[in-house]
């Protein structure tokens, strides 16, 4: 391949890849850029904006960790079972990628809010969804769901449950199988739907708003300052939790993304 | 032993069965079909993966229908090995170990003899380090059959494990196969299309034809004495001829136009269906052929090379096909459009009734 000129096609996917890349960092460069350094600097230096970064960093990990224990075995199933109502599920569990999210928290508020119904249940328990850690975590958790579940059914989808039959004729159980083949097989694609969806969550703010204004979350408090300050108070905050945000992303990556190419072979 | 009595499986809408099938102990059982005849599913619903509509599955004695997989004891191989390709070599035959008796389960380590015997068994001694992506289908084939032997089956069951080798591999395989097998005195079940490769490891074959057991016997028995017409099409007796039993004689089937073949035995129905394999046609030059009971005189109408042998079709006018060493064929001179004899010798002749 060496010397040779890159086909015109290919030359075509390179430009049309630089224009959206262009797309999404001219934002988020010039909001990094009007920040300028000294301003994040103080940004971090302020109480409020670390509290409201941390915040949001745990809630959204919360948000996938309770996801991952109760949508990874939904993922499975979806993978491996056909039953009646399956295409009913997956149409439920996309169901917030579609869903406006103010409208998401406005649901939310009316089930789990004070008066909702699930709200009065879980009260007793010393559970509140407003103006509370729960009700952010509730809002991210509704809100991104559907990446981790569909990422993860990918992927579970992708190992050849062949593998799964020999290991239950070699001794294992159905979980067994899953723990020791199914899983170590398809545990990149699972962990890349969970970073999609700690993403997704750090990012939220329609359905956080409604259901917990306070504690603020970056993006409440970067729309609060915007409201009260003007774009230049709002900028710090906003570009401190996209910078968090990338580097995490691009650590993962780094760490996912070689073995997963490697795998893509041997695992399909 | 594996028994299956009234086995019914059923997949997409394609139904196998209802099958009874005994496999006895130590024997080497191969299910021989074509593809899509169902020969997986029912491996699978002896394994217990798959699940089945109706009848059970014995081995040992034990009906063991309702049981998990995990519980029947059963060594399952498939065509491309599956090894898990997480574990090295050594973890893939050490994933299924149980200790003698098939109680507990040991570490790599605590059973490392038995491992390290079948290991030597299997040819794969030293691969122990390697990952599966980097070993070659054989390889992979060798080390499945080692992880399935080390969890101590009761009965071995394998899919089509030779059909995604080469040639040279595949022979060896055969040889750890058949040594393997005896060695371990298992009782094995084979599923594949591969005639040669039944042949050339059966004791028993039984012949499944659209989800449908037509036949069981020795090797040579089913070849020679195919019991319906699918059954020689699938074994490869590309002469199956309609005929009716001569007036005069009733060992003669008359074919169309008129030509008379003599078998052994006399024709038991009026109408019947000859079946003669390609390499019991004799070819002669025109007026060579030697007294016989039965000497066609044909034309050579096509000639089709296949491995070390070439494939004559002969109008009789009763369009015939012989297999002959390339050697004879050009000994003959043989070309499209010159007249031949033909013999068949009456044990070759195989009838079919016809209804």
């Amino acid at each position: 391949m060496r010397g040779r000129r890159p086909s015109l096609f290919a030359a075509l996917c390179a430009v049309a890849g630089a224009v959206l890349v262009a797309f999404v960092l001219l934002p988020a460069a010039s909001m990094v850029v009007g920040a300028g350094a000294g301003l994040l600097g103080d940004a971090l230096r302020q109480d409020d904006v670390r509290r409201s970064l941390w915040l949001t960093l745990v809630a959204a990990l919360i948000a996938t960790a309770a996801a991952f224990v109760v949508g990874v075995p939904l993922a499975y199933l979806l993978a491996r079972r056909d039953f009646a109502g399956k295409r009913l599920v997956e149409g439920v569990i996309d169901l917030p990628i579609v869903f406006p999210h103010t409208a998401a928290g406005i649901a939310l508020l009316t089930v789990y809010g004070s008066e909702g119904f699930m709200g009065r249940l879980l009260a007793p328990l010393g559970l509140r969804f407003t103006e509370t850690v729960a009700g952010i975590v509730l809002a991210m958790l509704f809100v991104s769901l559907p990446f981790l579940v569909d990422t993860a059914r990918e992927a579970f989808a992708l190992v050849d449950e062949r593998y799964e039959k020999v290991a239950r004729t070699l001794g294992s159980s159905p979980g067994g199988a899953f723990a020791r083949v199914t899983f170590p097989l398809a545990w990149r694609g699972v962990f890349a739907g969970a970073v999609l969806m700690w993403g997704r969550g750090i990012s939220e703010f329609g359905a956080v708003v409604i259901l917990a204004y306070n504690p603020k979350v970056i993006s409440v408090l970067t729309f609060e300052r915007f409201e009260g300050f003007g774009l230049r108070a709002a900028q710090p905050p906003a570009v401190l939790i996209v910078i968090v945000a990338f580097v995490v992303f691009v650590v993962l990556r780094t760490v996912l993304l070689p073995r997963r190419r490697r795998s893509r072979k041997g695992v399909a | 032993m594996i028994g299956l009595r009234g086995l019914e499986v059923e997949a997409g809408g394609f139904v196998v069965g209802p099958l009874d099938l005994d496999v006895t102990a130590g024997e080497y059982g191969v299910l021989l079909g074509p593809s899509g005849a169902g020969k997986t599913l029912v491996l699978e619903a002896v394994a217990g993966v798959r699940r089945i509509r109706a009848g059970r599955v014995l081995i040992d004695g034990d009906d063991v229908t309702s049981l998990a997989p995990e519980r029947r004891r059963v060594g399952l191989v498939f065509q491309d090995g599956l090894l898990f390709p997480h574990l090295d070599v050594a973890h893939n035959v050490a994933y299924g170990a149980r200790r003698r008796g098939g109680v507990g389960r040991p570490t790599l380590g605590s059973d490392a003899g038995r491992l390290a015997e079948l290991a030597e068994k299997a040819g794969i001694t030293r691969l122990l380090n390697r990952k599966p992506a980097t070993l070659s289908g054989g390889e992979r084939q060798r080390v499945a059959l080692a992880r399935a032997l080390a969890a101590r089956p009761r009965v071995l069951l394998l899919d089509e494990p030779l059909s995604a080798v080469d040639a040279e591999a595949r022979e060896e395989l055969q040889d750890v196969l058949r040594r393997v097998s005896r060695a371990e005195r298992l009782t094995v079940l084979h599923v594949t299309h591969d005639r040669a490769e039944a042949f050339a490891l059966a004791d028993r074959c039984a012949l499944l034809v659209g989800g449908a057991l037509r036949q069981t016997g020795a090797p040579c028995e089913v070849l020679r004495r195919p019991a319906d017409e699918a059954v020689a099409r699938f074994l490869g007796a590309r002469n199956i001829l309609a005929a009716t039993r001569a007036d005069d004689d009733a060992r003669v089937a008359v074919l169309s136009a008129g030509v008379r073949l003599r078998a052994a035995e006399p024709l038991s129905s009026a109408l019947a269906t000859v079946v003669v394999r390609p390499e019991n046609v004799q070819v002669w030059r025109a007026g060579d052929a030697p007294p016989a009971a039965s000497v066609l005189h044909g034309r050579v109408v096509r000639l089709a090379l296949q491995g070390g042998h070439v494939l004559i079709s002969v109008d009789t006018p009763a369009r015939f096909e012989a297999l002959v060493p390339e050697r004879v064929a050009e000994r003959l001179g043989l070309t499209v459009g010159a007249g031949v004899d033909i013999t068949v010798e009456p044990e070759a002749v195989h009838v079919l009734p016809r209804r």
